[in-house]
């Protein structure tokens, strides 16, 4: 059987006294890439902020690699360790001076109090492994506020790489990307779960891009209104059900 | 210069060696914060800080105790009040603290109207006077300096993850309340102690200005924040020199030197995007 690396079961949790996320269970087993599809406003990024500890939930249990997490998202630090995220927006306040190779750096440096020196050969070599892996080594001393949504995309994926992790979560990756820097991150994202072993939950809008690379769909409107493979939840009935009656589905046409 | 030049003979006294080096304490510390401040758009915040520091003294003195002492509780509790409220509220920040800053500025000089015993002046509190810096604040200072330092290498990886975006530091684990919550009592302690040097008007200047500066020409985080440190206390002791050479009043040349390191560091940009191209 398969090892479990996220079980959620019941989760409600309310954001500004609404509640956005409403009885919400369901598990991703290790190695596979799951979809979390819905319409604007039906709480996919609330939920994925719930399953990174970022908001508390207001009921309901989520276990990370077997450790249950605690009621202000906390999880051992080790546990921790194995959760990457790749958020919707990323726009780099105020232009930091930061260069790429720095910022992939901290993906690498455990939390707490730490010599800012500590880490020097080791930290180097998978800061140096994980822009390779990514084709971001040409950017390597660019600043973080210097790049194109694709490559920022790209150097947030070296960010995750940087140590190994089981669970990657990503929150509308594609937005903010034309079509052949969506298509060419999605190639990356595909190799590197197979070379990384990675699971993967995915917010999406691209239902196209979700249909043809994930194992399974979750779609979302508040609660769980259905689950499966892509053929079974991407249909027009289940696809009505949680989008509303008449909803046609936009299909890319991408040039390979 | 000839050894009977009165800044040679200015630099021998005792209060601008203090000076001296109270000016070059406090312009690092004061760089050291700002590179954070002002890239979490905490600028208008330790402007109002500055503003609301007049409060404090006011109050030190109508009760009769050392001012300075009841500042540093004082900024601490006005900083954690202004963050709470800044965060609860629906008014965009830079209006919120804008009404807080000018009615505690108006406030203050409306309390200083009643005080007939203060033997500092208006002049001082406003813009400072760095010439009666005590070995005692240097101390604190420089213990100041060495904490902020500490807080913030030993935190590096946190304090550079929240500073560029909240839920991805918080996925992390990084304890983003916590550290923002350290980092404005931090502020509010630098403000208070520095403001007998700097005075409330000046002393967002002092956190702002060099930090700008540096940011304009740093390609690494680490250099920038030790530039901005270093430029800090160089301006902050070519200040202090050219108020001596010229019986100006040391704060506004502090300032006015701060200002020129900015244009400087802002004519260097196109030969930094040059040399970036080339």
């Amino acid at each position: 059987m398969a090892e479990m690396v996220l079980d959620v079961s019941g989760l409600t949790v309310r954001r500004d006294a609404l509640t956005a996320v409403e009885n919400v269970g369901f598990s991703l087993e290790s190695e596979t890439d799951t979809a979390l599809v819905g319409p604007n406003g039906a709480g996919k990024s609330t939920l994925v902020q719930a399953l990174l500890g970022i908001l508390p939930p207001s009921a309901g249990s989520i276990r990370v690699l077997g450790h249950r997490m605690g009621p202000q998202g906390q999880l051992p630090r080790s546990v921790r360790e194995q959760v990457a995220y790749v958020p919707q927006s990323f726009s780099v306040r105020n232009r930091c001076p930061l260069a790429v190779a720095d910022f992939v750096g901290l993906g690498w440096d455990p939390p707490g109090l730490r010599l800012p020196w500590a880490g020097g050969e080791r930290r180097r070599q998978a800061v140096a492994h994980a822009l390779r892996q990514t084709d971001c080594v040409n950017l390597a001393d660019r600043l973080i506020s210097d790049l194109s949504g694709g490559q920022t995309k790209r150097v947030l994926l070296a960010f995750c790489l940087v140590r190994p992790r089981r669970l990657l979560v990503l929150d509308e990756a594609q937005a903010g990307l034309d079509s052949q820097s969506a298509e060419q991150f999605y190639d990356l994202l595909f190799q590197l779960r197979r070379s990384e072993g990675w699971t993967i939950l995915q917010v999406s809008h691209d239902l196209d891009m979700v249909r043809r690379t994930c194992d399974r769909v979750l779609c979302l409107n508040r609660s769980l209104r259905c689950s499966g493979p892509p053929d079974h939840a991407l249909s027009p009935s289940q696809l009505e059900g949680v989008y509303g009656r008449g909803f046609v589905p936009y299909h890319h046409r991408h040039v390979h | 210069m000839s050894p009977e030049s009165p800044l040679l003979e200015l630099l021998q006294f005792p209060f601008m060696q203090r000076a001296l080096i109270g000016g070059l304490l406090t312009g690092a510390l004061g760089g050291v914060l700002g590179s954070f401040a002002v890239l979490r758009q905490l600028s208008f915040f330790s402007d109002a800080l500055g503003h609301s520091a007049l409060l404090g003294i006011t109050l030190g003195i109508l009760l009769g105790l050392n001012p300075t002492l009841v500042l540093i509780p004082f900024a601490v509790l006005f900083a954690l009040g202004v963050n709470h409220l800044v965060q609860r509220s629906q008014l965009p920040a830079d209006a919120l603290l804008n009404i807080i800053y000018s009615s505690s500025l108006a406030l203050a000089v409306v309390a200083l109207s009643f005080v007939r015993t203060y033997r500092g002046s208006i002049h001082q509190l406003l813009f400072g006077d760095i010439l009666g810096v005590s070995w005692l604040d240097l101390g604190l200072i420089f213990s100041l300096l060495v904490v902020a330092i500490g807080y913030l290498a030993l935190t590096r990886r946190d304090q550079i993850l929240l500073t560029l975006d909240g839920p991805l530091a918080l996925s992390r684990g990084v304890d983003v309340r916590l550290h923002r919550l350290l980092f404005i009592v931090l502020l509010a302690v630098v403000v208070a102690i520095s403001i007998k040097a700097v005075g409330v008007l000046l002393i967002s200047a002092f956190v702002v200005i060099p930090a700008c500066a540096s940011r304009l020409v740093s390609r690494h985080f680490n250099a920038y924040v030790v530039l901005a440190a270093a430029l800090g206390g160089l301006c902050a002791v070519l200040g202090l020199l050219l108020s001596g050479a010229f019986d100006l009043p040391s704060g506004p040349c502090v300032v006015i030197v701060q200002l020129l390191g900015f244009l400087m560091a802002l004519a260097l940009v196109p030969l930094r995007t040059a040399l970036d191209r080339a």
